[in-house]
């Protein structure tokens, strides 16, 4: 292809993606420099915001709860996304239903799906996994408060995440298990692989790449963790249970917080964040373009 | 990242269902006796799954079909006379079907335009051997990844100041930008299965590029386009923080309206719970659609990593 047939056919999406992704960084980048408000000029204060963020405890707390947050949700993801994949793949006539079943938490807009998420732990909405939790174990599991108790409160947030991401990872590996090569599995099972064996060797290195994809984007997905925030976790300044993204929202848009300098070289920060954990896929991606 | 996985072999779109169990065909027969404690057990392990998956759902449905003052009682009540009375108060004292209708405007044109301004960049990006398309496709992973605010918050700004603020074009413009980067690699990565040989063979029979692109490979890739289309048009329709943040009375959309109402009163709660089983209903049937087109769509291209 010719480089000016390259340029012509690909400008309409650079226009849009650029246009509505440069300028808005750009401003956030000169915002993070200011002391600012929505609709005022600012004034430079220079690195003044950045040294805030970074001696603020709250982002230190942040930064740490979303990274563990992805780390725990993406290992269950993967295993469990794997094993249900697995087990998908071999039904018969059930298979459209049990995944039409899987996927409508994943195609719910997850805020929703939160809200509806909440009130099976909020005691005041009736608390009915309490309620039932209560009946099977004669009382024992008591009354945890799951919104102001700082684990309770982790352990529904990272439920949450994992029910509605659950679907993806197990979709995503469900199409890389079409690929794996029969000849390769009939033969372990002619060597007497045992089913195990089979998943470990042959079957697992063969969907590498799928794995690696899913990873990648449940690192980008989870680290941004904000929807689900809003209804599960309204204590979540309190109890440490911030992502990073909504200690930007709290700071830099929600009620009166209008401290957009700060907001915005936060983000800054969290961009810096997002290249160092992207750098191996990136670099992976140019190796292989070139290989190609 | 690159293992190549063979391209599930002349598999028609749609024939998830054929390839049904691949994997576990070569042990039928006698060792189905022996195994089947195992098929037991995974069975367990779906249904219960399925079960957990759908808990909230049939919650919050229960909770909108009860009467109002055992709707969120606790303990929670089971027997109860059903009403339709929260289905009845959200359409009448609402502005839902505004909010819905708005939902819908804001992923409709969203997909189209994503689709449209999307291919022809795929097309060339699967086809162009230059550096400049190793940059565009780092840069558009690096776009994929970045913190929503760092852009949404100018872009609030910005529309205020041109008079965009609180329109649905606003949102579905932003919605198109922020899902671009994932729709030209996906759309990439199906042009890329499809032989390079045969845009050569159209283009010596006289077709020029763009006329490759519109007879010759937009037909081939209709799983792909599928595929590319659903998730577009799911990530505007689930879209929550963008739309916080772009949008106030106008254009707002059924994710913002429900999380507005938790807080409130019990019967606005009820609505809330009543909005989430309407908007959940069509869900299921995409959620059902959709199935069979994503994983043999996925598996004959996307998920090359």
């Amino acid at each position: 292809m010719k480089r000016s047939q390259f340029w012509l056919l690909v400008t309409p999406s650079v226009i849009m993606m650029f246009g509505f992704m440069l300028i808005p960084l750009y401003r956030t980048v000169r915002w993070s420099l200011q002391k600012v408000a929505y609709g005022e000029p600012g004034t430079g204060v220079g690195l003044a915001n950045y040294a805030t963020a970074l001696s603020d405890p709250r982002l230190g707390r942040a930064v740490l709860f979303t990274v563990g947050l992805t780390v725990v949700v993406t290992v269950f993801c993967v295993v469990v996304g794997y094993l249900l994949a697995v087990a998908v793949n071999g039904l018969g006539r059930a298979r459209p239903v049990v995944l039409g079943i899987m996927l409508i938490s994943y195609v719910l807009p997850h805020v929703v799906g939160a809200v509806a998420f909440s009130w099976l732990f909020d005691s005041n909405f009736g608390g009915v996994v309490n309620f039932l939790a209560n009946i099977v174990t004669g009382g024992a599991f008591g009354e945890p408060l799951w919104f102001t108790d700082v684990w309770p409160n982790r352990l529904i947030i990272a439920l949450n995440i994992i029910w509605f991401m659950l679907p993806f990872a197990m979709l995503m590996i469900l199409a890389g298990l079409q690929g794996v090569s029969q000849e390769a599995l009939e033969a372990a099972e002619i060597d007497g692989a045992s089913a195990v064996q089979r998943h470990l060797h042959v079957i697992i290195p063969s969907i590498r790449g799928v794995m690696g994809f899913v990873v990648l984007i449940f690192t980008m997905d989870v680290v941004r963790t904000f929807d689900s925030l809003i209804p599960l976790a309204p204590q979540a300044t309190l109890l440490g249970n911030e992502s990073i993204m909504f200690y930007v929202f709290r700071v830099a848009f929600a009620d009166g917080a209008l401290n957009l300098g700060l907001g915005s070289a936060i983000n800054i920060l969290t961009i810096l964040l997002i290249l160092i954990l992207l750098t191996p896929s990136i670099l992976n991606l140019i190796k292989e373009s070139r290989e190609a | 990242m690159t293992v190549q996985i063979t391209p599930a072999e002349g598999t028609p779109a749609g024939g998830a269902l054929t390839m049904g169990d691949a994997i576990t065909r070569p042990s039928r027969g006698s060792a189905s006796r022996r195994r089947r404690p195992a098929l037991v057990l995974t069975a367990l392990f779906l249904a219960a799954t399925c079960l957990i998956m759908l808990f909230p759902f049939i919650w919050a449905a229960l909770s909108a079909a009860k009467p109002t003052v055992v709707a969120f009682s606790n303990p929670p009540v089971f027997r109860f006379d059903p009403t339709f009375q929260p289905y009845v108060n959200l359409w009448q004292t609402t502005n839902f079907y505004l909010y819905l209708g708005n939902t819908l405007i804001v992923a409709v044109i969203s997909t189209v335009v994503a689709l449209a301004i999307g291919l022809p960049c795929a097309y060339a990006l699967s086809r162009y051997g230059g550096v400049a398309a190793i940059i565009l496709l780092v840069m558009a992973l690096i776009f994929r990844a970045l913190p929503r605010f760092a852009v949404v918050l100018p872009m609030y700004e910005i529309s205020k100041a041109i008079g965009l603020y609180d329109t649905t074009y606003a949102m579905a413009a932003a919605l198109i930008a922020i899902n671009q980067p994932f729709t030209i690699w996906l759309l990439r990565n199906f042009f890329a299965e499809i032989p390079k040989e045969l845009d050569e063979a159209a283009m010596v029979d006289g077709c020029t590029r763009l006329g490759v692109l519109r007879r010759v490979m937009i037909p081939l890739m209709g799983p792909g386009i599928l595929t590319a289309g659903i998730f577009v048009f799911l990530f505007a329709f689930q879209e929550y923080l963008t739309a916080a943040v772009l949008t106030d009375v106008n254009a707002k959309t059924v994710p913002v309206f429900i999380a507005t109402q938790i807080g409130q009163n019990l019967p606005l709660l009820q609505q809330a719970s009543a909005a989430t089983v309407l908007l959940t209903l069509p869900v299921i049937g995409i959620a059902f659609i959709a199935q069979k087109y994503l994983v043999t769509g996925l598996a004959s291209g996307a998920v090359k990593g």
